[in-house]
């Protein structure tokens, strides 16, 4: 899914996607929950206070265990 | 003040850099083209700084007609319906600041009109005298209040992400 998609999913700029991905913009509640509900995926999953770890990092996690 | 196009409804996409280097094109060249332009008459047949200053003052316009139509311009202008909260929330921030400015330029504005009273008999300061000199003012009063808030957004914005 590209940024436009889900930016038009929302109701939101495209712009408004990539703040999101750099962290440089905590969205509302309500913004949070509409991205969240296009995944199909609780919230906690999409958005965290702390910043989510890697996919490499979680593979080299994984892998040490 | 936002000039929508058919073509480009949500503005021009301008790189923050280019948006950043025509407002200071235009806060600069304006007010050194009216200070050429409007300086003493030398009585030279071909008044050459005051053609200068013209293209100068010209030069600021052609600035502000490609700005007028940026997306930097859309988002300072829109209705908030047209916005979404992260613009209506950095336009917000971005219209205060420019407000503060604004506020200030006037305040000292006032403060050199009340100096230039207090010490006109030791100093001779310049003031606006001929209605030349209050167009200009009054023009570039306009364009900075028209673009402020822009420029603040063009200094904020960072460059979108390639998708």
């Amino acid at each position: 899914m590209s940024r436009k998609d889900l930016a038009d999913a929302v109701g939101v700029n495209p712009q408004t996607i990539g703040y999101l991905e750099r962290g440089d913009y905590a969205p509302s509640v309500e913004l949070a929950l509409k991205i969240a509900g296009v995944f199909s995926a609780p919230v906690e999953m999409v958005f965290s206070l702390k910043p989510f770890a890697s996919l490499a990092q979680i593979i080299r996690n994984k892998g040490e265990h | 003040m936002y000039v929508r196009s058919r073509r480009r409804p949500m503005g021009s996409a301008m790189s923050p850099f280019l948006a950043r280097s025509l407002f200071v094109a235009l806060y600069t060249l304006y007010p050194l083209g009216c200070i050429l332009q409007l300086g003493p008459d030398t009585g030279d047949d071909l008044p050459i700084l005051s053609v200068i200053g013209l293209l100068m003052v010209a030069a600021s316009f052609l600035a502000f007609a490609v700005l007028a139509g940026s997306s930097f311009q859309r988002q300072a202008q829109e209705p908030d319906a047209k916005l979404d909260e992260r613009e209506l929330a950095q336009r917000n921030r971005a219209a205060y600041r420019a407000f503060a400015v604004l506020a200030g330029i006037v305040a000292l504005g006032l403060l050199y009109m009340d100096l230039r009273m207090d010490f006109a008999d030791r100093f001779p300061l310049w003031a606006p005298t001929e209605q030349a000199h209050w167009n200009a003012l009054f023009w570039g009063a306009i364009i900075l209040g028209l673009t402020l808030p822009a420029a603040f957004l063009a200094w904020e914005t960072e460059p979108p992400l390639e998708d």
